[in-house]
């Protein structure tokens, strides 16, 4: 099956490759997978805590063409977005950005899932914290 | 058609394998299309039909992971599509962990060779660890069927799945 030059792009020179201290509180770290292909995917968010804006986002993807291609896309399109405005984004804006065929569709929802993932994450350690410092 | 009540054959899990060869031989004569030659079409047809179940269901039945498939796809489980809600973080980790492992080796020295052997007869034995735990957890489903013996098997399955594709990448590396 032939890959889009978009794709073919993200694959061949991936964005944001690589990983931050999960333990870090202002990260959150989103892993997902899809047994049927044996992928598995890590997408991590940097958050500035004063302004909610995500200023870093990597990810680490092993799997087809198209799963990496999805998650390197998706670590661009968080970069800048408030964690609300990242929780938006839908698998669709990267099927249509990548145009990816409808056999690879799933792989674009995964990315959507990691993102979800990550995100919540990190929403998850800031609760912590507040609950921590209000005790 | 269910394959099990096509094979004359309680629905169970743990399945005799000698048991469902035979009965596979038995209905094979049964319904050997020279039998069926001077019968009329609609008899005939409905042979061939009986055949082609026959040979699908013993693919099905004779393999322990695809007739546990087969039992959860019965069950409302679905299998073709599934995602990561439906897969045990730590499990995901675990994955990772080994893919890292695995591209680490392929960048390595020559060393990496020896390595991956060794990597290879690790998933080999954990792919095997989860065909005893798929065992042990069909016996516990045969004794008491229920909605979480399943789940667990399930659980499993995408377990072995992921293992049975880390045997395979690693296997084509060391080709």
């Amino acid at each position: 099956m032939a890959y889009s030059d978009k794709v073919l792009d993200h694959y061949s020179n991936p964005r944001n490759v690589g990983s931050m201290d999960k333990n870090d509180p202002n990260v959150g770290t989103g892993m997902v997978g899809a047994p049927e292909c044996g992928d598995v995917m890590k997408l991590q968010v940097k958050v500035n805590p004063d302004t909610g804006i995500i200023e870093d986002a990597k990810f680490k993807t092993f799997g087809c063409g198209s799963a990496i291609a999805s998650s390197s896309l998706a670590t661009e399109m968080l970069k800048g977005k408030t964690v609300d405005e990242a929780l938006a984004i839908k698998n669709t804006e990267i099927v249509n950005e990548l145009a990816l065929p409808p056999v690879k569709i799933h792989c674009s929802v995964l990315a959507e899932d990691a993102i979800k993932a990550a995100i919540t994450n990190y929403k998850e350690k800031t609760a912590k914290e507040q609950a921590a410092v209000t005790l | 058609m269910d394959y099990f009540s096509f094979f004359g054959l309680e629905r169970k899990l743990t399945l005799d394998a000698s048991r469902l060869q035979q009965r596979f031989y038995q209905l094979s004569k049964e319904y050997h299309p020279d039998r069926f030659a001077q019968k009329p079409a609609e008899e005939r047809l409905k042979a061939e039909e009986a055949s082609a179940i026959l040979n699908d269901g013993y693919r099905v039945l004779r393999d322990p992971v695809q007739r546990a498939e087969y039992v959860l796809r019965q069950e409302g489980f679905d299998i073709g599509e599934q995602r990561s809600k439906d897969v045990p973080p730590e499990l995901l980790e675990e994955v990772f962990e080994l893919n890292m492992a695995l591209e680490e080796l392929r960048h390595g020295d020559e060393d990496a060779r020896a390595s991956l052997k060794e990597a290879h007869g690790k998933f080999v034995a954990m792919r095997a660890a989860a065909d005893e735990e798929l065992c042990a957890l069909g016996r516990r489903y045969d004794e008491t069927p229920g909605r979480d013996a399943l789940q667990q098997i399930r659980a499993l399955l995408n377990r072995r799945r992921y293992i049975r594709n880390l045997v395979a990448e690693v296997e084509k590396e060391l080709a």
